[in-house]
């Protein structure tokens, strides 16, 4: 009989209840972070860095695309939900407005604050947009190439190929190699090459770029406010065709290569060579999930025939000019880069950024893929880097994706890609 | 006898088709049993494996998954019982009581349930964030409540347009409320009504997908939401995801069980007399 | 005194005593509506006439209807549209016949009928989002069922996720396989309502099974096949979290409906102006549809 205002009122206590949770304390911060064995190791000694500082912090490790997301709706010039977020590399210059500038950064109480020049030179090179950098560096993604090591040092192999080929097998220095190398070790339905990214993802327009910029080829010039196209399309076909030559070396279901394709099919021993993001690497070396962690090489990306050309893909900390609490933020961010943290971070999964760790010995005897991680930094290139380069990865990973899937010619898609990116340059007022 | 072969024949023919149409449902129950290498390596699906509790384990220990669906479970709650509430009491207005109108309001608050989640997930999270409770139980309960509130609506004028009017006026004669009226002849001739409309709110909120996208970070994030992160990420974990995504429809096997005699009626929303 | 008052009211007096009743019993529902959902769409409204995009400095401008005429001349947005479209008549009309056989085999009542009925339910309360996910891994050339299968034959597995058709195939198939059951029940519930007699004497008078199909059982089925299809209708309509977990509109763009298209305008281009005013045009067909068929349809219900 009464059940109706009993009901009536449970909700309403509940409503204010859930209503009453949300209220902001001052020494709170919140970040927002992208979600992978990094931050996942930062997040394990984050109650430490809350008892020395006494500053609460809301980490929010959300997926990769999620962040973006979050990120865009999140932050504008007057207001922010978050005092300091990741940004990814080629969305810095999108963001870069509303990113408090990191020599304004204030001096941190507790954790000294990070000097530019400890860092990787190419990472720092990915928060400047504009001359000014736009926060602290923090993650150094470049490609690095695996291999599978122990294949390479068989004497049957070796005999194999230096018959076949003509000169040693070893781990593949250029272009040329990497084809003989993929080549050479195909044998379905077991075995394959090559290990592509082509999922419609931000790794397929980091696939492009790392083909043309090897072919002597970038995308987009970009100085000040001037944007223009300068893909040349006789390279751009000539690096579609490559890679097309490739992925001929690649497993059935090359076409939808994602993260998690290419971790399962090299982990499972069906892959011979590609690349990986630093920061993955460790889901290959825990022997759980990995058949061959312990037969992995790592070497620099081969060199194309104009040049090396490993892609960056680094994230970086920003405090929004809106975040109320930049101190607390500023503590946090020099707090994770921090060289005494970095240790106890490295062993818990992180992929540092300073180049003193990642020079380390005893560091890198433990992770041997450091030094290359590091050299590739000298090589770095990074993706267009503009305001409304969302809509030219898109094009990008289109016109890329048709093109090596044989839906287009390579001529028809560069073609095609040339004219679309043209278009939207229009669009958005760069180009007449 | 020709009857019976017939009889023999359809059946045949009718678990031919359920055996068709579990196929995806055996596979996200034998994959959740399964260890990764087993996955991986996997050459046909029926192939006998040993079953470990190891996928399970992960997603208990090493994912937020418990307090994830404690938020699924605590949300659609709490959608249903606003929803309920609510839409009960409309309904009964719009068929009951006379409104001028009448009509054009029903109609009006149907239509509502028509749009699509996508042009309005964007400007309610405006409003939320204006309103300063992103990320919050109450922003994902409102937000879920804009579809349960119409639809509760939509299936309950019918029930309550079908009670005689002359127990209405009987309960007046004898001194009832108004709200009395409602709360003790309405409401539980109603009841098969309510509770099918309790049923599908639950499960929308349930089933959500982009107002949790859009409204919700790390602390109210659903089972749902978490599910779909265990792939297209970093790690391929099929397993977990099929464990995790178990453990979610179970509630709703659950629920079609029980209550198979109303899900049709809630189905067609009393467009079809039951 | 009150009590009584309050009966006569039925008949025409005292309009505030109804007031009050009207406020205390409608008046939370209209409000709630107005402020979540309302004002919303009338912000959304406003949004959609501004060149408006997330992660800018520049204050939103008013554009008047700039971003729908560029939407009408967007390719993308036509090629979604025709996406959509496409869509809906190939899943739609397999899913009402595959649905109406099986309801129609089910009419007789071989051993089983019952748990067969109910765990056929099951597939439609699977999550869409769940379902993208199982069929993505079930499309895994190497791994998945699928691949298992070509293997089996001896065949070099085919990608269906890299092909734009096959890719296409893959989500209306998911769809059938999710949404079939609900035909199904919808079907059967109609047409277990129908008398015995009429069948039988039909059958008495000569008339094969397929004539009394067509002839009497298709026609009294007709309003439950427009309601199935309408409710599907506006389900399709906003088909999203199965597409975006399993292809994300690829490839190319050969599953980019438009609830994909709008919320990669709104949160990877962060055009929000752009994206709620594909939204509202989105909004306005589905409320066209839904209008018509409640006026036609569920009239009774609401007059």
């Amino acid at each position: 009989m009464k059940r109706f205002l009993r009901i009536f009122v449970i909700l309403l206590l509940f409503l204010s209840i859930s209503l009453a949770q949300k209220l902001p304390y001052s020494t709170t911060i919140n970040v927002l972070v992208w979600d992978d064995a990094h931050t996942k190791a930062v997040a394990t000694l984050i109650p430490e860095f809350e008892k020395t500082t006494g500053i609460k912090v809301n980490f929010i490790a959300l997926p990769t695309r999620s962040v973006l997301e979050k990120a865009a709706i999140g932050i504008s010039l007057e207001k922010t939900d978050y005092d300091l977020v990741a940004v990814d590399e080629p969305f810095v210059p999108q963001f870069g407005d509303l990113l408090f500038s990191y020599n304004l950064w204030p001096e941190g109480k507790v954790f000294r604050k990070v000097s530019l020049n400890e860092i990787a030179e190419g990472a720092v090179k990915a928060a400047y947009w504009g001359g000014v950098a736009r926060g602290l560096p923090i993650n150094g993604n470049i490609y690095v190439f695996i291999y599978r090591k122990d294949l390479v040092e068989d004497p049957k192999n070796k005999e194999e190929f230096k018959k076949k080929y003509g000169y040693e097998l070893k781990a593949p220095e250029n272009f040329t190699q990497l084809r003989d190398f993929v080549e050479f070790f195909t044998n379905p339905p077991k075995m394959y090459g090559f290990g592509p990214f082509t999922v419609k993802a931000e790794g397929v327009t980091c696939e492009a770029i790392f083909m043309f910029s090897s072919f002597g080829t970038d995308v987009l010039k970009v100085s000040g406010d001037k944007v223009s196209l300068v893909l040349n399309k006789d390279k751009a076909v000539k690096a579609m065709d490559y890679y097309k030559e490739l992925l001929k070396y690649a497993p059935p279901g090359k076409l939808s290569f994602g993260h998690s394709e290419r971790i399962q099919a090299f982990n499972t021993g069906q892959i011979a060579i590609m690349f990986q993001w630093p920061a993955l690497i460790p889901n290959h070396i825990d022997p759980k999930q990995s058949l061959v962690a312990d037969k992995i090489g790592y070497i620099l990306p081969p060199a194309g025939p104009e040049r090396r050309a490993p892609v960056t893909g680094c994230w970086i900390l920003g405090i929004p000019k809106a975040a109320k609490n930049k101190q607390a933020a500023a503590e946090f961010a020099y707090w994770w880069a921090s060289k005494e943290n970095a240790k106890k971070l490295v062993d818990a999964g992180m992929n540092p950024v300073r180049k003193e760790v990642l020079a380390d010995p005893e560091i890198q005897a433990k992770r041997p893929w450091f030094a290359i991680n590091l050299e590739a930094f000298k090589y770095g290139v990074s993706r267009p880097r503009f305001k409304a380069y969302a809509r030219i990865s898109e094009i990008i990973q289109v016109y890329w994706t048709k093109g090596i899937s044989g839906e287009m010619t390579s001529k028809e898609a560069i073609d095609a890609m040339y004219n679309e990116i043209l278009r939207v340059l229009r669009e958005e007022g760069y180009a007449k | 006898m020709k009857r019976k072969i017939i009889k023999k024949f359809f059946f045949f023919l009718a678990l031919i088709i359920l055996m068709i149409e579990f196929i995806p449902i055996y596979i996200l129950l034998s994959t959740s049993f399964k260890d990764n290498m087993t996955i991986w390596t996997s050459t046909s699906p029926f192939q006998p494996f040993k079953p470990t509790l190891e996928q399970y384990l992960g997603v208990f220990k090493e994912t937020p998954f418990t307090k994830n669906i404690l938020n699924s479970f605590y949300i659609a709650s709490m959608t249903t019982v606003i929803s309920i509430v609510g839409g009960s009491m409309a309904s009964y207005a719009l068929a009951c009581l006379p409104i001028k109108r009448k009509k054009e309001i029903a109609t009006g608050i149907i239509l509502t349930r028509m749009i699509p989640q996508i042009s309005l997930a964007i400007p309610i999270y405006l409003v939320m964030r204006s309103l300063k409770i992103l990320d919050t139980y109450t922003s994902l309960i409102l937000a879920h409540s804009t579809f349960g509130l119409p639809y509760v609506v939509w299936v309950l004028i019918p029930f309550f347009r079908s009670i005689p009017k002359e127990l209405e006026e009987a309960a007046l004669i004898d001194g009832c409320s108004r709200i009395q009226l409602f709360q003790k002849v309405f409401v539980p001739l109603a009841s098969p009504g309510i509770l099918v409309a309790a049923t599908f709110t639950f499960l929308g909120s349930w089933n959500d997908f982009i107002y949790t996208l859009v409204l919700s970070n790390v602390k109210t994030t659903t089972a749902p939401m978490l599910v779909t992160t265990f792939w297209g990420m970093y790690a391929p974990e099929v397993g977990k995801m099929c464990a995790a995504g178990l453990l979610i429809i179970i509630p709703i096997f659950l629920v079609t069980f029980v209550l198979q005699k109303y899900i049709i009626m809630g189905l067609t929303a009393g467009g079809i007399k039951g | 005194m009150q009590n009584k008052l309050d009966f006569t009211d039925r008949s025409g007096g005292g309009i505030s005593r109804h007031l009050f009743d009207n406020v205390i019993f409608l008046g939370p529902t209209l409000i709630f509506l107005f402020a979540i959902l309302i004002y919303p769409l009338i912000y959304s409204l406003y949004v959609s006439f501004h060149d408006w995009k997330l992660v800018s400095t520049v204050p939103p401008k008013l554009i008047g209807f700039t971003n729908y005429i560029n939407a009408l001349k967007d390719p993308l947005f036509w090629n979604a549209l025709r996406i959509q479209v496409t869509f809906i008549l190939i899943a739609i009309p397999l899913e009402l016949i595959i649905g109406l056989l099986v309801a129609l085999l089910f009419q007789v009542e071989f051993f089983g009928n019952r748990i067969m009925r109910t765990l056929l339910l099951i597939p439609f309360f699977v999550l869409p989002s769940l379902s993208g996910l199982m069929w993505r891994f079930m499309l895994q050339p190497r791994y998945g069922l699928i691949g298992n299968i070509y293997y089996l034959l001896n065949m070099e597995p085919v990608d269906w996720l890299s092909n734009p058709r096959l890719t296409f195939l893959a989500v209306i198939l998911q769809d059938i396989w999710r949404t079939w059951p609900f035909m199904f029940i919808t079907l059967y519930a109609a047409l277990s309502n129908f008398p015995k007699e009429l069948k039988e004497s039909a059958e008495i008078d000569g008339a094969n099974k397929i004539q009394v199909f067509l002839k009497i059982i298709l026609p009294l089925l007709t309003p439950a096949i427009v309601v199935a299809c309408f409710l599907r209708l506006i389900d399709a309509l906003r088909i999203f979290s199965e597409v975006y977990v399993m292809t994300e509109g690829g490839p190319g763009h050969a599953t980019t409906f438009l609830s994909i298209y709008i919320y990669k305008n709104a949160f990877r281009f962060f055009n929000i102006g752009y994206a709620n005013s594909m939204g509202y045009m989105l909004t306005i067909i589905a409320l066209l549809i839904s209008f018509y068929a409640l006026s036609k349809i569920y009239k009774e219900e609401l007059s």
